[in-house]
């Protein structure tokens, strides 16, 4: 009779679950080393063209972000941005399952370099973005320092008016209150810890962008190319669900688009050509005529030229806009398949230790 | 199989699979490269054709003022015959430093003739061949430098084994031989 030891049945048992869980982690290494040896090839082997001498087809530019007619308003930190990635998770803490939430929008923007500027659809782009926000709450459950939830629309103007700006300075923000804030933070009402993260891209970042340029021309859905969206599906999450409801049955959310948004909601509206008429109110009050200056400046911001080589996604070359200069770019990559090779070593040596465990090597 | 057996099939079968992911990602660059220089180079054939369209048209606006200037005119004209998008590209390089340089010679003897200079047409003309000009000269440095990372990529492992197997050899820049691009004798004669 072999007598039971219930620490080496223990100690076997976190043997086992730790060689899986290395082995798990170090294929995922694997995966993410090898989707960077791939776009360090991509972005090596494709030369920087100068935006005035880019010709159709897949191009490599390199420059700084400009806001085109919108910016984003970064959903952790409320920062004008082209595109973030905001999540907020339960920092490790099971006693939140269900808490996880993801958003990932963009919206098109316009990259400089020395000798020009080149429009760029974000629909469907592979975005590196930096990690600009990171950090939980406290263990009295505070929130962090720097997390300024967004409160507003997601998008504004590009261009601030001047009033706004003033108003935005001297308005102080509560962070004690919680009305008017969006139905996601009912994860603020749950105990327990959260994690929050945020990457994003902001105008003034230089960036490398790899893709298809064509003319505006030959883009199939400017309107729907110009927004990115991802994420946790926001209908899916039950308590918003539940608080949708609610304002629905409150009779403060309309059931139907046109309803809310009036004329703003016909399609190519914003940009394009609208596919119906608007339906004018004869009793609004008309707004003053822009000046001829307002009038050229807004032209020269919305009115992208047929011929004009814009960059986009396509089926063939699919976009990628990255973080940083090609260099630094490839730089990152490069360490990533260096980091998934030691995934490697990491992956053998635990499936190893697994395979021992298993076969009685330890403890037996 | 015993699981130590299994470990050790895995082991293996891990290596060999990103052995293979990265050869066969080698091979995908590479042929992409080969893609894009094909691309680069036609992207400048089509600028140079362009360039070779409008130098009669510039000729032609300022022939009838520039009495005393025939020899730039027709440097300019014989450089632009000296275009045959079928040689080889180095030799295509020279024509075109030719042309450039004889059209350069050309604008600094237009600025002489106030007349001609401030005429409407020449003017397009002139700024026209510049845009075509600044835009051989930045695609001229895509395509070599597209070049240099084909050629780079095919001389380092693992490019160099697959371009040993599958006989890809290197590419020729868009620049003047050595011999071509020897500088032109400015001497007065006088030795």
């Amino acid at each position: 009779m072999v007598p039971y030891d219930a620490r080496v049945s223990s100690s076997i048992s976190w043997i086992l679950a730790a060689s899986g869980a290395g082995v798990l982690a170090g294929l995922g290494l694997v995966v993410r080393g090898l989707a960077g040896y791939r776009t360090a090839l991509l972005v090596a082997d494709t030369s920087t063209s100068t935006i005035a001498s880019a010709a159709a087809g897949e191009v490599r530019i390199s420059g700084v972000i400009e806001p085109a007619e919108l910016t984003l308003v970064s959903l952790l930190q409320s920062t004008p941005c082209v595109y973030y990635r905001a999540s907020v998770g339960n920092g490790g803490d099971a006693s939140i399952p269900d808490s996880s939430y993801a958003e990932e929008r963009s919206v098109g923007f316009a990259v400089r370099d020395s000798t020009g500027s080149l429009r760029v659809f974000p629909r469907g782009a592979r975005v590196d973005a930096p990690l600009r926000f990171h950090d939980e709450t406290g263990l009295a459950g505070d929130e962090p320092l720097g997390l300024t939830i967004r409160t507003g629309p997601a998008t504004q103007t590009a261009e601030v008016d001047r009033a706004t700006a003033i108003a935005d300075l001297l308005t102080v923000h509560d962070p004690r209150t919680s009305t008017g804030l969006p139905a996601w933070q009912g994860l603020r009402r749950q105990s327990g810890r959260r994690e929050y993260r945020e990457t994003r891209l902001e105008p003034g970042d230089a960036v490398t962008i790899v893709g298809r340029a064509l003319p505006f021309r030959d883009l199939d859905d400017p309107a729907g190319a110009d927004l990115g969206m991802g994420g946790s599906d926001v209908q899916a999450d039950p308590e918003i669900a539940a608080d949708m409801a609610e304002a629905r049955a409150a009779g403060t959310l309309a059931d139907d688009p046109d309803a809310a948004w009036g004329n703003a909601a016909i399609p190519g509206f914003g940009i394009g050509r609208p596919v119906t008429s608007p339906i004018i109110d004869p009793a609004a009050n008309p707004l003053p005529l822009a000046t001829a200056d307002a009038a050229a400046a807004t032209k020269r911001r919305f009115e992208i030229a047929p011929d004009s080589l814009v960059l986009a996604a396509s089926a063939e070359v699919p976009l990628l806009i990255a973080y940083g200069t090609p260099t630094a770019v490839v730089g990152r990559d490069q360490a990533r398949f260096v980091a998934g090779l030691f995934g490697a070593g990491l992956a053998i040596a635990s499936a190893l230790i697994l395979a021992f465990s298993v076969s009685g090597g330890f403890g037996a | 199989m015993s699981p130590p057996a299994l470990a050790a099939l895995f082991a293996v079968a891990l290596v060999i699979a990103i052995a293979a992911y990265v050869v066969f990602a080698s091979y995908n660059a590479i042929v992409a490269l080969r893609q894009r220089i094909d691309k680069a180079w036609a992207n400048i054939d089509v600028v140079l054709k362009q360039r070779h369209d409008q130098l009669p048209n510039l000729v032609a606006a300022v022939r009838g003022l520039m009495t005393f200037e025939r020899d730039v005119l027709t440097q300019v004209t014989e450089a632009r015959a000296a275009y045959s998008p079928t040689a080889p590209i180095p030799d295509q390089a020279v024509t075109s430093d030719v042309t450039s340089s004889a059209v350069r010679s050309l604008f600094a003897v237009v600025e002489r003739y106030p007349d001609l200079k401030s005429q409407a047409n020449v003017q397009d003309l002139q700024a026209e061949i510049e845009r075509l000009e600044a835009m051989i000269a930045d695609r001229r440095e895509l395509y070599n430098d597209q070049v240099y990372r084909y050629n780079t990529a095919i001389g380092q492992v693992p490019g160099v084994l697959l371009a040993s197997i599958l006989g890809w050899t290197t590419r020729q820049f868009f620049a003047a031989e050595p011999a071509d691009a020897a500088r032109p004798d400015t001497s007065l004669g006088a030795t």
